[in-house]
């Protein structure tokens, strides 16, 4: 694994350069990239590896019950709009977050906010500095102020509070049936650059159109790893030439189109099998402890194994894609949402030790998303559909210990929610993206292909500076 | 509740489909014959070739069977269906778990007994049109027994009485579904409306959103306004939502105070799983409810109520194009023409006597469509198959059966080692894929298209599912094991065997140049002894059941 700091700026947007020219010019063949042609663009980024990681909290997580209003001002507003629902003040006190800086609300007011009890596993985290939290982020098309929201004035993002299409605006900025993400968009501009473009974007938790493209196509692999083709790996029922008439009838190319799509797959399933198999079984052993029975804690393994082989299989840029569901809770939220609260910690926390144990804590940033917010004002025992939330930057890049963002007033249809606590959000998911592909080396213009909202922010508002 | 009466053509029919129905038991002892040239004891009444039959059967059963074809090929298309419509429901999930005493006390708080009771249904059970259709209503009305908790234990009674409840809706009126639905304890908890209270203005609550939201988005009326062809309704060229927060509001407050009917009992026997919840009259709601535009004054009781709402879902003109629909995408093809949905909408709305919402009408508008019947020539036609019906294409095929009736098949979710999906196991009330699902970078994609399946294909899926079946062909999975014994006689001659595997899994449409890559390699097989004859069933099984010509029917 390599750990050496990132080249200059200035090589850096020379590879991306061509990077770029070298991605369109893969169109026409994305699976058979031509390794000679890459010449000085490979040189010059041989060197760096860098890692994005999404965590993505599926069903839309409480805001309110994640990152906990804790000044007695604060937590009293809190703890009226739910008062069914909230933590008691003296159960914060142990996650209580000492910031470098304390964040100031709209009213210059310094708020301070605490852990929900059970994410306790990150406080050191977060007081190493490595650990970031994001204030009121969501979906935006433009910045929106809530006169704007109310008179309809300004575009809004399509279908909001509805799961499947926040998801999908998270995640690629555009309703469901969308086709590409922004996670998928920078791996097109880095697929060119590393040895075996397959392994750009990985998916371990399923299928998100964040890790799609625009020619990039997401490797979905098991938390154990790419799964061997049982019949071509030993004869089938004792016959070398079955498995072979297996193969060709697998992979062999079709016209008609949906065959054809699964051929495809297939045949990158095999292929990506044939390479990540042993390079998996050559990568050092991880010593940091993962905890077991925790299914995101089994998929961030997956990625710190695919990590810690990313010389071997020609990586030096990837973005993964983890996810945990069950957040969507209209009831239960006192008896389920913490219980996700300590499977999440527990993983996040697990998987940036694997960082600091590989070497490549630095070069490795992850971060929390979700369908959308909910609602302050709960039901008889649960929350609803929101819109802004709290989210989390984590790694070695990190400029942690502090927030970002501003802190949204504490009410129901107040100034900084569209009724009942949905937040509407001061701080946009393209200016996260933002943050994040500038990080990962992406060029300010480039920038504005991955996020097409982006040119609606002011160029100083594009980098909200936790990296 | 408007039942369809049966006419007095269908009785005399059920005479002639007594005999029929020896005769094609005849058929099936024979052992499968040799693909088309198979005898048939009477000559067809219809010209509906084999392969055509087992075309009509991949879309209308759980899996064709040489006795289903035959009895295709003998009563026609409408005749089978309503030979179908006319059979009894056979025995309840409820039942049988009750009956292998899985409503003992140790099992409260698991889900043991569930995947059984579902996957025994699916494999034996003789409705198979039945079974077909309840297993699609379960992927467009969505619970999942994972998320049927807070409800004081027995999910798997809750989950097979979900089944039982969509199967006992499966040829009825889509309006009394939604009533069972909304009253069912498997959406009360999965939509987490069993308890939900009415607002209060001192904590500061309000009704629970979430079977509110979901009834509209995906029961009923779906995000935009629909054409009767299912294309968007666009003013001023653009779409038009059917409903906004407000509306959710409104519709929320309607869905307060159902709960549990424990009937002065506890939750210590499953039997409240099964009972329509009832209503809590002081967590009911008193004040008005509003929403698309309707209004259900102050006052109205909780049943009443729900009277009311679903009436004015139902009555909205997207239903028909919407659950029409995707009722096609289970059961025909991933992209309907306008026409098609515009057909089957029209008979959703009116069944020729005057009544919406009938599902036999629905049924037959959809499996008698002309572009039901005649193969997708297009490049991109026709559907790719889900891998539950693929492996349930492979039980019923051969006969599979759990000797010792425990068919432990279980929770086949896994994606890399076993089926990727599960019946009851969605991850979500968003099916395991959604109907508008485009893959990503391709040429589906780029022809206009979408294919559903393939949100749950992947390069773990597609290798698992291979896995899988070599698995389930050679050594069964659990007890479940098929019967080879008409395919052993075919066994040493390649052609015979692969005829008949193409016909029965594939509706015969493997092409010729898959069919020979598949003969040569089993030609290379031994013959002649009875382990050599299994070898190549299996092989032959294997590869046929991974061919693309089987996992996409067109």
């Amino acid at each position: 694994m390599q750990t050496t700091l990132p080249s200059s700026q200035a090589s850096r947007r020379a590879f991306l350069r061509q990077a770029s020219a070298l991605s369109v010019a893969g169109i026409a063949a994305p699976w058979a990239l031509n390794l000679a042609a890459l010449g000085e663009a490979a040189a010059a980024t041989a060197a760096d590896y860098k890692a994005l990681v999404c965590v993505f909290l599926y069903g839309g997580n409480d805001y309110g019950n994640t990152l906990v209003p804790y000044d007695t001002t604060s937590y009293a507003l809190y703890q009226a709009q739910r008062p069914t629902l909230a933590y008691a003040r003296s159960a914060l006190d142990a996650t209580a977050l000492n910031p470098t800086v304390a964040p100031l609300d709209a009213g210059g007011f310094a708020r301070q906010y605490a852990l929900a009890p059970e994410l306790a596993p990150l406080l050191p985290i977060f007081n190493a500095g490595r650990l970031g939290a994001l204030l009121n982020v969501g979906t935006l098309i433009q910045p929106t102020s809530k006169a704007q929201y109310s008179a309809k004035s300004v575009p809004l993002p399509p279908k909001l509070f509805s799961h499947n299409d926040q998801q999908s605006v998270w995640q690629s900025s555009a309703a469901e049936g969308a086709t590409s993400g922004w996670g998928g968009r920078m791996g097109d501009l880095f697929m060119a650059g590393n040895g075996n473009a397959t392994f750009t974007c990985v998916n371990v938790s399923g299928n998100a159109v964040y890790l799609s493209g625009r020619t990039a196509v997401q490797y979905q692999v098991s938390p154990n790893g790419s799964v061997p083709l049982n019949a071509l790996k030993n004869p089938l029922f004792g016959s070398a030439a079955a498995s072979n008439a297996l193969r060709t009838l697998i992979t062999q190319p079709r016209t008609q189109l949906l065959e054809a799509e699964h051929t495809r797959v297939m045949q990158r399933s095999i292929d990506a099998d044939a390479v990540l198999t042993g390079a998996l079984a050559g990568g050092p052993a991880i010593g940091t402890a993962f905890p077991v029975g925790n299914p995101l804690a089994d998929q961030l393994k997956m990625v710190a194994r695919m990590i810690s082989v990313a010389d071997a299989v020609g990586a030096k840029r990837q973005v993964f894609f983890v996810s945990l569901g069950g957040f969507d809770n209209h009831d239960g939220l006192l008896t389920i949402h913490p219980g996700l609260l300590t499977t999440v910690a527990d993983a996040l926390a697990a998987f940036y030790n694997a960082t600091v144990e590989l070497g490549v804590a630095a070069q490795v940033t992850t971060f929390t998303a979700s369908d959308f917010g909910r609602t302050l004002a709960g039901n008889n025992d649960g929350s609803d559909h929101g819109w802004g939330s709290m989210h989390f930057m984590l790694g070695g890049a990190v400029k942690g210990q502090r927030f970002y963002g501003t802190p949204p007033a504490i009410a129901n249809n107040g100034p900084d929610d569209v009724g009942q606590g949905r937040l509407l959000p001061t701080t946009a998911v393209d200016q996260l993206a933002s943050t994040l592909g500038k990080w990962f080396g992406i060029s300010d213009a480039n920038l504005l292909t991955v996020l097409p909202n982006l040119a609606n922010y002011d160029v100083s508002a594009r980098d909200l500076g936790f990296l | 509740m408007i039942e369809e009466q049966a006419p007095i053509a269908a009785l005399t029919r059920d005479v002639e489909i007594g005999t029929l129905a020896a005769l094609s038991a005849t058929v099936a002892a024979c052992g499968g014959g040799g693909g088309d040239s198979a005898p048939v004891p009477l000559p067809p009444t219809t010209n509906i070739s084999a392969a055509q039959a087992s075309r009509f059967l991949a879309q209308a059963s759980m899996g064709a069977t040489r006795a289903e074809i035959a009895r295709v090929q003998t009563l026609g298309y409408a005749g089978w269906l309503d030979e179908q419509f006319a059979l009894p429901q056979q025995g309840t999930r409820w039942d049988w778990l009750v009956s292998k005493g899985f409503d003992a006390a140790t099992n409260k708080n698991s889900e043991a007994g569930f995947d059984a009771s579902a996957w025994r249904k699916l494999i034996v059970s003789q409705d198979t049109l039945r079974q077909r259709v309840t297993l699609a209503l379960s992927e467009i009305i969505v619970t999942a027994i994972d998320g049927l908790v807070g409800g004081g234990g027995w999910k798997a009674f809750c989950a097979a009485a979900w089944l039982d409840m969509l199967e006992a809706n499966a040829f009825g009126n889509f309006r009394v579904l939604l009533q069972d639905v909304s009253r069912s304890t498997a959406m009360g908890l999965f939509l987490t409306f069993r308890g939900n209270v009415k607002a209060d203005t001192v904590k500061g609550t309000l009704p629970d959103e979430n079977y509110a939201r979901e009834v509209m988005q995906l029961f009923t009326i779906g995000l935009q306004k629909l054409n009767a062809d299912g294309s968007l309704l666009l003013a001023g060229g653009q779409p038009q939502d059917t409903y906004g927060q407000d509306d959710i509001g409104g519709l929320a407050r309607v869905f307060t105070g159902w709960d549990f009917d424990l009937a002065g009992g506890t939750t210590a026997t499953p039997d409240y799983q099964r009972r329509p919840m009832i209503q809590v009259a002081s967590r009911h709601e008193s004040g008005p409810k509003s929403f698309l535009g309707t209004t259900i004054g102050a006052g109205t009781d909780g049943a009443t109520s729900l009277g009311l709402a679903l009436d004015a879902l139902f009555a909205h003109p997207n239903v028909a194009p919407f659950i029409g629909r995707q009722l096609i995408q289970r059961l025909v093809t991933s992209n309907p023409s306008p026409a098609y949905v515009a057909r089957v909408a029209a008979a959703f709305d009116n069944d020729g006597m005057g009544t919406k919402g009938n599902l036999r009408a629905v049924l037959k508008a959809i499996l008698l469509d002309s572009e039901a019947q005649s193969v997708a020539a297009a490049p991109g036609g026709g559907k790719l198959r889900e891998p539950m019906l693929r492996f349930l294409a492979w039980a019923r095929a051969f006969n599979a059966t759990s000797a010792s009736d425990a068919w432990a098949i279980g929770n086949t979710s896994d994606p890399g080692t076993r089926l990727g999906q599960s019946p009851l196991r969605s991850p979500s009330v968003f099916n395991f894929f959604r109907p508008g699902y485009v893959p990503p970078n391709s040429a589906i994609g780029s022809a206009g298209l979408v294919a559903p399946e393939f949100q749950i294909t992947n390069e773990s899926s597609v290798v698992g599912y291979v896995n899988y079946m070599q698995r389930a062909v050679s050594t069964g999975i659990g007890d479940l094991v098929a019967d080879y014994t008409g395919l052993l006689a075919l066994a040493d001659d390649a052609q015979s065997l692969l005829d008949e595997l193409n016909l029965v899994l594939a509706a015969g449409q493997i092409g010729a140049t898959n069919l020979l890559t598949i003969k040569t390699a089993l030609d290379g097989m031994a013959s002649g002894t009875d382990a050599a004859r299994r070898n190549r069933v299996q092989a032959a099984l294997v590869l046929v059941l991974a061919a693309p010509e089987f996992l996409v029917l067109k």
